[in-house]
């Protein structure tokens, strides 16, 4: 599915839309394990596997060809790991047709803001995520993007999974 | 930016050198260079050109920095530009990317030359920022020539203030925090850009005694976010005003070994988040501290549960201690 194609959503609105944000951490597995475990035996609940790469900034890489070189690498290892997430879904008892994977490589200062763009284009009602379970520290410094989801999100239920 | 310029004849070079410091002190070798890829092959006494301007190169410059004090950075050099005599200084390129620690944070840091002359472009004229400019060498690297500041750092300068804490905050800490807040404006001008400063900290601050503005140094860092973009210069800009309130680190050793009483009152989350040995929650050592200018402070603590995402969060509420402050120094605003 392309960036800019949205599927039927008049359709969409009468399913169930679930929409999980997953990177290739544990968590992130963690939580589509959760919701073959949880959803799979719900003929009505389409599922969106959502992942979001920020865009490097040029300060991180001293030539553009490095900084290309990365993405190519970045994108080709998530397009792995969603293949990866929707097998794990099927083998649970999802159809194919009610799977689909979104990989968005964009400029991005918070990927919870983007999520809930993604989130709001695609009308779905759950936004489910993983929790880092990162230190108060972290938080200080890196700040939660299951936090900023939670706090943010409107016209939808949030999942966090621990 | 300049194109690289053809080289300079180096009896030109010796003649602007005798010029500048007389016909003794003309080096008998010296390089003319125009590639720097190589910045170890930049020796004392060498000529850079860049952008068709001789430098003629001298000290190292040199940065304390994680705990190892006086670093010499091999890729900063002084130098005097052989055509004005203006001491400036030159910053080649060097590529470098390492874990710096935080508290037990570990962030991921990269210094760029792109990165520090996108924001002297954006900076220049701002009066919080150092100036310079940068030139492509004849290998096409970026080659930042930064205006010389004379002056001590500011919290050096600070630390100078008073008595004692007492006097220092009823009778200096009001224009302090005043000089803190134009830092923190000027801050807030490069998140407002889409840029951060990367690497804040209070010897990255230098009062120029010409134009008698702090003025921000050294933004070749950038580092990798998550969530909170600014979150790694929000925390160093909380550092600063801990410093500042009071009037030096306070630290958990001093109090333990000179002021048990208060060390007795201290629980965990009154300490600073990023440095578990120095106090954040300064009003159990100074009561006399505002409230509204503790709650800022307390916003850096490990007690902390909810944290600065901008400047402007943290300007609102440092407008309210500042009006306190006023009150309690019987300052005019």
């Amino acid at each position: 599915m392309s960036e800019d194609d949205f599927g039927d959503l008049r359709r969409r609105d009468t399913e169930r839309h679930l929409l999980a944000a997953v990177d290739e951490s544990d968590n992130s597995k963690r939580t589509v394990m959760f919701l073959a475990d949880f959803f799979s035996d719900s003929p009505n609940v389409f599922i969106t596997l959502l992942s979001i790469i920020p865009e490097p900034s040029e300060d991180f890489f001293p030539t553009e060809t490095e900084r290309q070189a990365w993405l190519q690498e970045k994108e080709s290892q998530m397009q792995k790991t969603l293949a990866g997430y929707k097998e794990l879904l099927i083998g649970a008892g999802f159809q194919d047709g009610r799977i689909e994977s979104r990989l968005s490589i964009r400029p991005c200062t918070s990927i919870g803001d983007a999520i809930l763009e993604e989130q709001e284009k695609l009308r779905c009602c759950i936004v489910v995520v993983g929790r880092r379970g990162i230190s108060h520290s972290e938080e200080f410094v890196f700040g939660s993007t299951s936090s900023k989801i939670l706090h943010h999100a409107k016209h939808c239920a949030v999942m966090v999974v621990e | 930016m300049a194109h690289p310029a053809a080289p300079l004849q180096e009896a030109k070079i010796r003649a602007l050198i005798a010029a500048h410091a007389g016909p003794d002190r003309v080096p008998v070798r010296f390089k003319i260079i125009t590639d720097t890829s190589d910045f170890f092959r930049v020796e004392y006494n060498d000529v850079v050109v860049l952008g068709g301007v001789p430098y003629w190169v001298k000290r190292y410059e040199k940065e304390g920095r994680f705990g190892i004090d006086d670093e010499p950075k091999y890729w900063v050099r002084r130098a005097i530009d052989l055509t004005t005599g203006a001491t400036k200084i030159i910053k080649l390129v060097f590529h470098e990317q390492f874990e710096a620690t935080v508290g037990e944070v570990k962030i991921t840091c990269f210094r760029s030359p792109k990165k520090e002359a996108r924001v002297l472009d954006l900076v220049a004229g701002h009066k919080n920022f150092m100036h310079g400019h940068w030139v492509l060498d004849a290998a096409g690297n970026n080659v930042r020539i930064l205006e010389f500041i004379r002056g001590p750092r500011f919290d050096d300068v600070v630390a100078g203030y008073g008595t004692d804490h007492h006097d220092y905050f009823h009778n200096y800490f009001p224009k302090v925090l005043d000089q803190y807040l134009d830092l923190l404006l000027a801050i807030q001008f490069l998140h407002d850009h889409g840029e951060k400063h990367g690497d804040i900290r209070r010897d990255h601050i230098i009062w120029d005694d010409e134009t008698q503005a702090n003025r921000w140094i050294d933004f070749d860092y950038n580092y990798e976010q998550s969530e909170s973009v600014f979150g790694f210069d929000l925390q160093g800009l909380g550092n600063i005003l801990i410093f500042l309130a009071g009037r030096g680190d306070v630290l958990v050793g001093d109090l333990y070994h000179d002021q048990r009483e208060l060390f007795d009152t201290l629980w965990g989350e009154d300490l600073s988040i990023a440095y578990k040995n120095r106090v954040a929650n300064l009003k159990k050592i100074y009561p006399y501290i505002p409230d509204s200018l503790n709650r800022v402070l307390l916003h850096f603590s490990f007690g902390a549960n909810i944290f600065y995402e901008t400047t402007g969060q943290m300007l609102d509420d440092l407008a309210k201690a500042r009006a306190d402050m006023v009150k309690l120094s019987g300052r005019r605003v």
